[in-house]
C-alpha cells in the first residue's frame, strides 16, 4: 500500500496523465483511501483549472495590431 | 592573447594582479580577454586567483619555466598568438627542459594518452612530485587561457599545430601518479567548500596535497564560476562540464559530473550516460543541445581537431552574450580540470558507470552519429519561416500577429508589469527577426521565440536586481498545507474579474522559477517538452518545479475557494 509521501512523489505525472497504467491504479486506490490526498487531488485539479481559464496576462486584443505594426515599422527602418 | 600579455605583465610586476583588471589599459595594455568577461566579475576573480595560486606564488619552477610551458601549450592548442607573443618574451632563452616540455606537450595534445610511464620517464630527470604538480598545474592554467582565447575571439585563432608523434594506443596504467596524498586542512575554506559540495573530499583534490594554494584557488574558481549562479544555470554549467570532459575523454570528470547533476535534479544519471554518448539524442532542451553542441568544440581535444566555436549558433537559441561568455569561461574550467586530473592520474572516487576510450572521440557527431531528423514536421510556422529566411521581410508581419499575445503574456507574468512587457515583446519579435537566420527548426518556431522572451525578460529582471547567488530551493521538499476540502464549482464563488485579479496576485507572488514554469503550461498552455525546451530545463526538474508551482499556487488560492462551512468568517 502506498504512502502519502509516494503517492505525492508521483503527483506531478499523475496530474498530467503521464503515468503506467499500473502506477496509475496504485495511485489511485490510494487516493480511494486516503481523505487528504482526495483533498489534495481535487483542489489542485480545481487550481490549475481556474489558472488555464483565467485571462490574467492577456493583451487585449485591440493592442495586437499596434505591436505588429510598430514591430514591422522597426524592422522596416532597419532594412 | 590578452592574458598571455598579461602574464608577461605579471611578470614585471606581480603587483598588477592587486589592481582593478579594467585599468590594466592604462598600461599601455589591452587585456582583452579580462575585458571581454567584464560582465562576469566573479569569473575574472577567479582567474586572478589562479593565476596568483600557479604562477606566482614561491615554486620549484622558474617564471621562465612557466613560461615555457605557456608557449608550449599555446603550440600545441595551435594558438599562434599566444606562441608567438611567448617566443617574443623568451627570445634569447636558452632551453634545456626538453623533457620538462615533451610532457607538457603530450599533455596539453593528447592527454587521455598519458601514463603513468610518462611520468616515471620525468622522474629519471630528477623531477619529483612536487614539481610534476606544479608542471601539470601550469600546463592546466595554459589550457584555461588557450580555450578563453579560443571561445572569446575565434575570429582571431589561427591554426598551425605542430608535429608530434601520434601517442599510439592508450596505456592503462592505475593513477594515480603522484605519492602524495593530503586531504585539505579541515579549517581550510577548501575542505569546507569540498565536504558541502560532494558530500567528501574528491581525489583530484587529496592528490594536490603538496600545494594546499592551488587546491585554495581551485575550489574558489569553482565555488566563483560554477557554484554562483550568474546568467546561466547551475545545471547549463554542469552540462558544459560534463560534455567538455566527454569530449575530452576524461573518464573521472564524468563520472563526478553525473553524479552532480543528478543529485541537482537536473538529469537522471541515465540521461547524464545519455549526454556523455551523445547530447543530441538526450531527453535535454533543444537550447541546451546547443549549448553542449557548442562548447564541446572548446575542448582540447576537439580544438585539435580544427573545431571552432560558433557564439552566432548560440545566439540562435536566445543566448545572450553575457550567457555566451560564461559558456566560454565554464569549458575553460573543465579544461583546466581535465588537464589537471589527466596529468596527475587520479583515479574515480567511485565506480566509473562508463569508461572513455578514443573510439568515442567525436567532436562533430553530426557526422559520424547523423542527429535523427529533430525538425518538428507540424509546425505551423515552418512555410513562414522559411520565407522571411529566404528574405521575404513581410512574411515576418504573420509571425509577429500570431504570436504577440502569447509573447505578452509571457513577459508580463514574467517582469511583472503589463506596460513594460508592450515594449520587450516588440524587442523579442526584433531579435527573433535579427536571428531567424540561425534558427534550424529544431524545435517549434514558438518554443524558440518564447525562449527568446524568456531569456529576454530574464535579463531585465537581473538587470533591475543585483546578482544572487544561486538559488538551491528544494523543489520536491513542498508539501501541501491546506487540505479543507474546496467547493464543488469554485469558480461560481467569484466573479470572473475577481478570479482573475486573484490567480495573477497568486502567480506574480510566486518566486520566479515557478512563476515561470506555472506562466508557460498553464496559463500560455505549451506542452510540457515545449516549456522544457523554452526554459532549457530537463523534462524531470520542469515537472518538479511545475508541481511546486501549483502546489504553491494552490495554497493562495484555497482560503477563497474552500466550502462554506469551512471558511473563517
Amino acid at each position: 500500500m502506498l504512502t502519502c509521501a509516494d503517492f505525492l512523489a508521483e503527483f506531478g505525472d499523475y496530474l498530467e496523465d503521464a503515468l503506467s497504467s499500473e502506477l496509475r491504479a496504485e495511485l489511485e486506490e490510494h487516493v480511494r483511501e486516503c481523505k487528504t490526498c482526495q483533498v489534495i487531488v481535487d483542489s489542485t485539479r480545481k487550481t490549475i483549472r481556474i489558472v488555464t481559464d483565467s485571462a490574467c496576462f492577456d493583451l487585449p486584443p485591440d493592442k495586437v495590431e499596434p505591436i505588429v505594426r510598430d514591430v514591422m515599422s522597426r524592422i522596416r527602418k532597419k532594412q | 592573447m590578452a592574458i598571455l600579455l598579461l602574464s608577461k605583465n605579471l611578470i614585471a610586476s606581480s603587483a598588477f594582479f592587486e589592481q582593478d583588471p579594467d585599468s590594466t589599459g592604462a598600461h599601455g595594455l589591452t587585456p582583452d580577454i579580462l575585458h571581454a568577461q567584464r560582465s562576469l566579475p566573479s569569473a575574472i576573480d577567479a582567474e586572478r586567483r589562479l593565476l596568483h595560486a600557479i604562477l606566482l606564488s614561491e615554486s620549484r619552477l622558474t617564471q621562465l619555466q612557466k613560461l615555457g610551458i605557456l608557449r608550449r601549450v599555446s603550440e600545441m592548442g595551435g594558438n599562434e598568438h599566444c606562441r608567438d607573443l611567448h617566443a617574443q618574451i623568451l627570445s634569447g632563452q636558452s632551453s634545456d627542459d626538453s623533457p620538462l616540455l615533451h610532457f607538457v606537450a603530450k599533455l596539453a595534445r593528447h592527454a587521455p594518452w598519458v601514463s603513468a610511464n610518462d611520468v616515471a620517464v620525468l622522474r629519471t630527470y630528477g623531477v619529483d612530485d612536487e614539481l610534476i604538480l606544479e608542471v601539470v598545474a601550469t600546463t592546466a592554467l595554459g589550457q584555461m587561457f588557450c580555450t578563453l582565447s579560443n571561445g572569446l575571439f575565434p575570429s582571431e585563432v589561427s591554426r598551425a599545430f605542430p608535429a608530434i608523434p601520434d601517442p599510439g594506443d592508450l596505456v592503462e596504467t592505475a593513477g594515480p601518479y603522484l605519492g602524495a596524498r593530503a586531504r585539505p586542512a579541515e579549517e581550510s575554506q577548501s575542505y569546507a567548500f569540498l565536504k558541502e559540495e560532494y558530500g567528501f573530499i574528491p581525489n583530484l583534490y587529496v592528490v594536490q596535497g603538496l600545494k594546499p594554494n592551488f587546491v585554495e584557488a581551485e575550489t574558489y574558481a569553482l565555488e566563483r564560476i560554477i557554484r554562483y549562479e550568474n546568467v546561466l544555470s547551475r545545471i547549463q554549467k554542469e552540462y558544459i562540464l560534463l560534455a567538455v570532459s566527454a569530449a575530452n575523454l576524461n573518464t573521472y570528470c564524468i563520472s563526478m559530473g553525473g553524479q552532480i547533476i543528478s543529485i541537482l535534479g537536473g538529469a537522471s544519471l541515465e540521461e547524464c550516460d545519455q549526454i556523455v554518448e551523445d547530447h543530441r539524442q538526450s531527453q535535454i532542451s533543444p537550447a541546451d543541445k546547443a549549448l553542449l553542441e557548442e562548447t564541446r568544440k572548446l575542448a582540447a581535444l576537439s580544438q585539435q581537431l580544427g573545431c571552432s566555436f560558433e557564439a552566432e549558433q548560440l545566439r540562435a537559441y536566445g543566448f545572450t552574450q553575457p550567457q555566451i561568455i560564461e559558456a566560454v569561461v565554464v569549458s575553460s574550467l573543465a579544461n583546466f580540470l581535465n588537464t589537471l586530473q589527466a596529468g596527475l592520474g587520479t583515479v574515480p572516487d567511485f565506480p566509473p558507470r562508463r569508461v572513455l576510450s578514443p573510439k568515442d572521440l567525436y567532436p562533430f557527431a553530426g557526422k559520424s552519429r547523423p542527429i535523427p531528423d529533430a525538425a518538428v514536421p507540424e509546425d505551423p510556422d515552418a512555410e513562414l519561416v522559411r520565407r522571411v529566411q529566404a528574405g521575404d521581410v513581410e512574411a515576418f508581419e504573420e509571425l509577429v500577429r500570431r504570436h504577440s499575445r502569447r509573447v505578452f503574456g509571457t513577459l508580463a507574468g514574467l517582469i511583472r508589469n503589463m506596460d513594460d512587457a508592450r515594449d520587450v515583446t516588440q524587442d523579442v519579435f526584433l531579435k527573433a527577426f535579427e536571428h531567424i537566420g540561425s534558427f534550424q527548426g529544431r524545435s517549434k518556431f514558438s518554443t524558440w521565440l518564447i525562449s527568446i522572451a524568456v531569456n529576454t525578460g530574464r535579463q531585465l529582471l537581473r538587470d533591475r536586481k543585483p546578482l544572487e547567488p544561486l538559488e538551491e530551493g528544494d523543489d520536491e521538499g513542498f508539501r501541501p498545507r491546506q487540505i479543507q476540502s474546496w467547493a464543488d464549482n469554485p469558480e461560481q464563488l467569484l466573479a470572473a474579474s475577481q478570479r482573475n485579479e486573484l490567480v495573477r496576485a497568486a502567480v506574480l507572488r510566486l518566486p520566479e522559477k515557478y512563476r515561470i514554469v506555472v506562466l508557460l503550461r498553464d496559463i500560455e498552455q505549451l506542452s510540457t517538452g515545449e516549456v522544457a525546451s523554452a526554459l532549457d530545463l530537463s523534462i524531470p526538474a520542469l515537472k518538479a518545479r511545475l508541481l511546486r508551482g501549483r502546489l504553491m499556487l494552490r495554497e493562495s488560492l484555497a482560503p477563497h475557494f474552500i466550502t462554506r462551512g469551512q471558511r473563517e468568517p
